[in-house]
């Protein structure tokens, strides 16, 4: 018995034979004896295959949309939310680096300007505290623009007549040089701290659009998902 | 059951069309599971596997044998659990079925036809217990083949597309697992029904 004849019998037994390739197989039965016994062999152990009980699943293995990760449809407009969701979320993360760059450049700047305006508006500030119609007169040159809002009227008065009024004026000056001095002061704060790049509303907006759209999406999916069940 | 409609159904991604799928096949995927792998729970897991991986792939379905499409499926199934048990060997934790004087006990999970006799229930749990150990020992290509063509009835070109051989080797594998079963069950001759004895000695040269 060789493969071939192994392999034609199997597939006679399955039917799976040419006519003709059947044909002479069966002569060639008729007169073999151990091909006609392997092919009862061969049969026997199909038959035994084939009656081997057919078991029940232990289980239903019907699948759930879990199982498949299936998500309810979303309508069309959700992407959009998402979008702006993560828009709205990054820029207003970025709008903090962004005032924090500001206020960093803006210090080195002023850092570099305080050698001489900064100074002067000290200088000023303690000349006005020691000479106050001197202050009337320097103030606007020592602090330049800021300090030509802030001087007080007395810086109008021509300087004969603040001579004149020289001992009169003087408790009113020091009060005013009190004020002056606190102004310079504000100015020298608001000069140190500058006024940020992107303003707290903006960062509010954004605020409000990221959780707010965040929100949304949460109940689009909260509502298809309970259509979807 | 309208198969086709249920199919296009599961491949527009209705799930409920797809279970109905799952019912009809389950019981022959898990058939063909425990035949090839042995066991009855790792059967149930490659089965689940399978359905898994059919939904998910369901759309590459171009029409053909159905049934052929998810043997596939689950001898694929059944390909990855046993690459896992060789990559992950596991102890069971489950008591050894083992009495003490080493007769194995009947597993209840065998004895499922209430209309058998005790005597027939054993010697039905005896036979199909050989047929499993033969089924086991052989090579798991000639396994996959034999278990689709001549436990699941499926033909020659439904195996050949199932499992992508040429129909010449579907013949041989089938041929060679088949003689390859008979001799290993000579070994079982006492369990078999008489109808079932099979007569001793082929020499394949």
């Amino acid at each position: 018995m060789n493969q071939r004849d192994l392999e034609l019998l199997s597939a006679y037994l399955d039917g799976q034979l040419k006519p003709s390739d059947s044909a002479r197989l069966e002569t060639r039965l008729k007169t073999d004896p151990q091909l006609a016994s392997v092919l009862t062999d061969l049969r026997a152990t199909r038959s035994l295959l084939r009656k081997l009980p057919a078991r029940k699943a232990p289980r239903n293995f019907t699948l759930t949309r879990k199982m498949v990760g299936q998500n309810p449809p979303l309508p069309r407009a959700y992407p959009i939310f998402r979008f702006a969701t993560a828009l709205a979320t990054l820029l207003f993360f970025f709008s903090f680096g962004l005032n924090t760059v500001g206020r960093q450049m803006a210090s080195q700047t002023s850092g570099f300007g305080m050698g001489g305006g900064g100074g002067g508006a000290e200088e000023s500030a303690q000349s006005l505290a020691a000479d106050a119609p001197m202050v009337a007169t320097e103030a606007p040159a020592a602090t330049e623009a800021p300090l030509e809002g802030l001087a007080p009227a007395s810086t109008l008065v021509p300087p004969d007549v603040a001579d004149a009024a020289r001992t009169a004026e003087t408790p009113v000056l020091k009060t005013g040089d009190a004020a002056n001095a606190d102004e310079l002061n504000q100015a020298q704060n608001e000069v140190q701290s500058p006024v940020p790049w992107i303003s707290s509303a903006w960062q509010i907006g954004l605020a409000v659009i990221a959780v707010g759209s965040a929100l949304f999406m949460l109940l689009i999916h909260q509502i298809s998902a309970r259509r979807w069940k | 059951m309208n198969e086709q409609a249920l199919i296009q159904d599961a491949q527009g991604g209705s799930l409920d069309a797809f279970n109905t799928l799952v019912l009809h096949y389950q019981d022959s995927v898990f058939n063909t599971a425990l035949r090839i792998l042995g066991d009855e729970d790792q059967a149930a897991d490659a089965s689940q596997e399978a359905f898994i991986s059919a939904f998910k792939s369901i759309s590459s379905f171009r029409g053909g044998s159905f049934k052929g499409w998810l043997m596939r499926t689950v001898t694929n199934a059944c390909y990855d659990e046993l690459r896992r048990q060789k990559r992950r060997p596991t102890t069971p934790l489950e008591p050894d079925a083992r009495r003490d004087d080493g007769e194995e006990m009947d597993s209840p999970r065998w004895l499922a036809d209430p209309n058998m006799t005790p005597d027939q229930k054993a010697e039905a749990d005896e036979v199909e217990h050989a047929i499993q150990h033969c089924l086991n020992n052989l090579p798991l290509e000639f396994k996959t083949v034999v278990v689709m063509a001549d436990i699941q009835g499926m033909d020659y070109t439904e195996v050949a597309t199932s499992i992508r051989v040429p129909l010449g080797t579907i013949k041989s594998r089938l041929a060679r697992a088949r003689l390859r079963l008979r001799e290993c069950l000579q070994g079982f001759a006492e369990l078999l029904p008489a109808s079932y004895r099979l007569e001793e000695g082929i020499n394949i040269s």
